[in-house]
């Protein structure tokens, strides 16, 4: 997951790698705000994706009013349709050089992989592209293996670009280890006509799995529950659940990723619109119907929800034991009233169609995934 | 390293034995008629309850019983070590079923695999069978029927579901591997391709790929390098998945445009695979076909 710029650089900072001073703003604080340094700053939009220079995302000021007037103008602006969730204020560095370098697991090869180029800056990929070779070097997860592998790379820098840039990739590597990142990348690394650097952007991209080893981590995504809206999600209930379409008419409760993933993709080639993605792993859920409820309390958000859609192929899984907690956590969150679908196949159909049966309630069961869709759609009364 | 083979009668031994989903898998996986020939146990727990014999550590294990393989069914950051323990006894062929291992620890544990010369599949995969003869994991025996499919999937539910309509409509698997859903894993769907190019059972492949990453491409590569002329059908996930937004497999992310279905298609067409994107269109495709 990665996050955004702004807690990156304040989690680095707390690392010792030195950073532009920033603050974090958004429209409602941009007003009253007190802004570090003098006279020039840069104002970035905060999102959790890449390309945001490019789409105006950054900006230049050279007052409070500049400041508040591009808060505003972009608090409510989406960037590859991740919301901007606000703005970092730094002050303007002055430097000679934009470096980029980066740490990123390579997974094809299995280890972590060093770039380096000296033309950093927004057009660091054109520059690949002319020949101007990104330098990359293989190397283990570990300090001594990531130093070994750079020193070789850095040496093929300009004559005064090694000393500082030796030493960030000393600090930078360590940050990237210390984190459990999957990705650092600092571009435009910036160093100064004194020789002395800074990180003027940061990419930082955590692996979720090894979150429970990092509570200074988990702190943090949890303190911004509508940008890392998944991540705390997971962190929280313990599975994995992700709004498609707040307008979705099909809210599906369903196992497996991969299935669960493929059947979105039918469903949208057929035109119609799921809700959300979620794989409840039912082989987790214990003989409690939380994780059920968890789904359910999520619908009964979604307005133009006509129709759930549940699916659970039961290699393992007691589909009886299943019934029951469906039944549970319907009673459980009555506000969802609209017909269900359930799609269910594997051990113990007889008894848990039986179950479902005598319920009363208007859940109809399918052993086949296909019809169960086109049951869905006939239910809901949408049309594709 | 030899290359990765299978025998229906190699004997398994089964880490994390007395847990919860360890002593319930090691008993299925013993009903399928894989040879289980011991436990590793936790320091805890009901270790006379235990069907199979418990030892300590995995060099006991294998100086007892002489096993070749193990099953690691511990907790996602217990897998390196468990890993580590296996291979330092002399297991040459791991799976790991465990889902949340951290990529770093990934990372380190292909490292020392590959130092032992070993194999290791996974982790966050339902695990590998050979129908009606072997089994190491949790492929459902619903969705096991012996045929001439050689199957990788990235996802256990969604290879299930194929395989199941697959077989009920008479065409089986001859061997099945679950590769798992994260980035960094013991096998890519290249690296296993030469055995299923050798294994005279398999008469075509099934591939269950997912965005992200570069398995289906390299798999597309190795397809032209080793000349492997049996039929390649594929099934592509996640067509629809925004950029930048994980859909419960950690591997199936697209960023920077890279690891789109467009890039695996292309890949794979080109190396002269059937590539589809709904499930029913690849059983037909299957099925139409004289595999």
């Amino acid at each position: 997951m990665l996050l955004l710029e702004h807690d990156a650089k304040e989690l680095a900072r707390e690392q010792g790698i030195p950073v532009p001073a920033g603050v974090f703003v958004d429209s409602r604080s941009a007003d009253g705000a007190h802004f570090p340094g003098g006279g020039a700053w840069v104002v970035k939009s905060q999102v959790d994706v890449g390309g945001r220079g490019k789409a105006g995302g950054i900006g230049f000021a050279s007052s409070k009013e500049d400041i508040a007037a591009f808060v505003h103008q972009h608090a409510d602006a989406a960037i590859r349709g991740h919301k901007v969730a606000g703005f970092r204020v730094e002050e303007k560095i002055a430097f000679a050089y934009e470096v980029y370098l980066g740490f990123m697991v390579d997974a094809a090869q299995r280890g972590v992989r060093v770039l380096l180029s000296a033309q950093g800056g927004v057009d660091v990929e054109a520059h690949a592209q002319h020949g101007d070779a990104m330098l990359t070097a293989l190397a283990m997860p570990d300090e001594a293996s990531l130093v070994a592998a750079a020193t070789p790379l850095v040496v093929q820098l300009p004559p005064e670009l090694r000393a500082p840039i030796g030493e960030a990739v000393a600090a930078l590597a360590r940050v990237f280890l210390h984190f459990d990142a999957t990705l650092l990348e600092v571009n435009p690394l910036f160093v100064r006509a004194d020789g002395s650097w800074v990180a003027g952007d940061m990419k930082l991209s955590l692996d979720e799995n090894a979150l429970e080893r990092h509570p200074e981590l988990e702190r943090v995504v949890l303190s911004r529950p509508s940008v890392y809206r998944e991540a705390v999600f997971k962190l929280e209930q313990g599975f994995d659940y992700v709004e498609i379409d707040s307008r979705g008419q099909v809210g599906l409760l369903t196992t497996g990723a991969g299935l669960s993933m493929m059947l979105i993709d039918e469903m949208l080639q057929a035109g119609l619109h799921p809700y959300n993605f979620c794989d409840v792993r039912t082989g987790l859920l214990r003989g409690v119907p939380t994780r059920l409820i968890e789904v359910l309390k999520q619908f009964a958000r979604g307005g133009d929800i006509a129709v759930v859609l549940v699916n659970i192929f039961a290699g393992i899984t007691d589909l009886d034991e299943f019934a029951r907690l469906l039944l549970e956590a319907l009673d459980a969150v009555p506000e969802v009233k609209v017909p269900v679908v359930a799609r269910l196949i594997g051990n113990n159909l007889e008894a848990a169609t039986r179950r479902i049966a005598q319920s009363g309630r208007a859940i109809t069961v399918e052993t086949d995934l296909d019809k169960a869709l086109r049951l869905a759609v006939a239910r809901a009364g949408v049309v594709a | 390293m030899s290359g990765f083979a299978l025998h229906p009668d190699m004997k398994v031994i089964v880490q994390g034995a007395t847990g919860r989903m360890g002593s319930r898998h090691a008993e299925l996986m013993k009903q399928y008629g894989t040879n289980i020939v011991g436990g590793i146990a936790g320091a805890s727990v009901r270790r006379a309850e235990s069907a199979i014999p418990l030892f300590d550590h995995c060099a006991d294990a294998v100086a007892v019983t002489g096993a070749q393989a193990s099953i690691t069914l511990v907790p996602p950051m217990d897998v390196l070590k468990a890993v580590t323990e296996a291979l330092e006894a002399g297991i040459k062929l791991i799976v790991s079923p465990s889902e949340g291992m951290p990529v770093r620890d990934a990372i380190v544990a292909c490292h020392r695999v590959r130092e032992h010369g070993a194999h290791w599949i996974g982790p966050s995969t339902p695990g590998l069978a050979i129908p009606n003869k072997l089994k190491l994991g949790f492929i459902p025996d619903v969705s096991l029927v012996s045929g001439p499919l050689g199957v990788m999937s990235k996802s256990g539910t969604l290879s299930y579901e194929t395989c199941f309509r697959l077989g009920s409509r008479g065409i089986g698997q001859s061997t099945w591997i679950g590769v798992g859903g994260d980035s960094v894993k013991g096998s890519r769907f290249a690296e296993l391709l030469p055995y299923f190019h050798r294994d005279a059972d398999t008469r075509a492949l099934l591939i269950l790929g997912e965005i992200g990453g570069s398995e289906e491409e390299e798999l597309a590569e190795a397809i032209r390098q080793l000349g492997f002329a049996k039929p390649v059908f594929v099934l592509l996930a996640g067509a629809s998945a925004p950029e930048g937004v994980t859909m419960g497999h950690a591997g199936a992310l697209v960023q920077g445009g890279r690891g789109t279905v467009k890039s695996k298609t292309e890949a794979l067409r080109g190396a002269g695979a059937r590539v589809f994107t709904r499930i029913e269109d690849l059983v037909n495709g299957v099925l139409a076909s004289d595999v």
